[in-house]
């Protein structure tokens, strides 16, 4: 798994590459947390995820909590067959803000 | 020459270290191709392998790495049957459960990705350890 962060304005972006899975997944975790409360917003681009356990769909919705708590945003946008197929399974897409692009993950608010 | 048809098994010893389930992942993915599952069919089966060793790392080894899982995953007259088989702590069947739909808590993804994707899912306690048994059928879309 590679992961990379860039800043667009106030808000990061999160590129995630590779494999999430119970090997991986803390290392996310803890970028993820590190990240999120210096940003009004984190968008995390999960379109180069080639696989992605329960472990990181797990860290996501605690992500998401987090950010609630601390009245940031977190986005996905981009999601790759793989992650589509784990959100289908697990029914957990409604609970996330999700959007095709980069453009309009980081337009609305 | 018998007309009986030799089907494909694969038998691993794997480690209970998180960096082996690559490994498995793709010798899955390959057989679950080649039984003709589709591409998302393949994954979601791969997923479900891949939740069920995760699940003996976390709950029946505590995450210790130098331990061994068992895994048989054979093709079948009519899909692919896995076998996994571990040697830690017995899963409380009590507390084996799926999620609400839409459920915002992280809790329990694993087991429910599990049910989702296989027909038959069995949780069993034998002289060898624990056997958790699944089975998936395949069935021809045209």
């Amino acid at each position: 798994m590679k992961i990379s962060i860039r800043d667009v304005g106030a808000a990061k972006v999160v590129e995630v590459e590779g494999e999430v899975d119970l090997g991986s997944s803390p290392d996310l975790r803890r970028i993820l947390f590190e990240i999120l409360p210096t940003v009004r917003k984190l968008a995390l681009n999960l379109g180069a995820i080639r696989y992605i356990d329960s472990s990181g769909i797990a860290i996501l919705i605690e992500v998401l909590k987090q950010s609630q708590r601390l009245k940031n945003e977190f986005v996905l946008f981009g999601l790759s067959p793989a992650v589509q197929e784990v959100f289908r399974l697990t029914h957990v897409v409604r609970i996330f803000q999700v959007f095709p692009t980069e453009q309009e993950a980081l337009e609305t608010s | 020459m018998g007309d009986t048809p030799r089907r494909m098994k694969i038998k691993f010893s794997v480690p209970s270290d998180p960096r082996y389930l690559c490994v498995v992942r793709g010798a899955i993915g390959s057989l679950s191709a080649l039984i003709g599952w589709d591409e998302s069919e393949c994954r979601a089966i791969v997923l479900a392998v891949d939740e069920a060793l995760t699940n003996v790392i976390r709950h029946a080894y505590h995450n210790r790495t130098d331990r061994l899982m068992e895994l048989e995953c054979e093709e079948s007259a009519d899909g692919l049957e896995i076998t996994l088989l571990d040697n830690g702590d017995a899963a409380d069947r009590s507390k084996i459960c799926t999620r609400e739909i839409g459920c915002d808590q992280p809790g329990g993804l694993g087991t429910h990705i599990i049910k989702t994707v296989m027909d038959r899912v069995a949780y069993e306690e034998s002289p060898e350890g624990n056997r958790f048994v699944a089975s998936k059928q395949f069935r021809k879309t045209t």
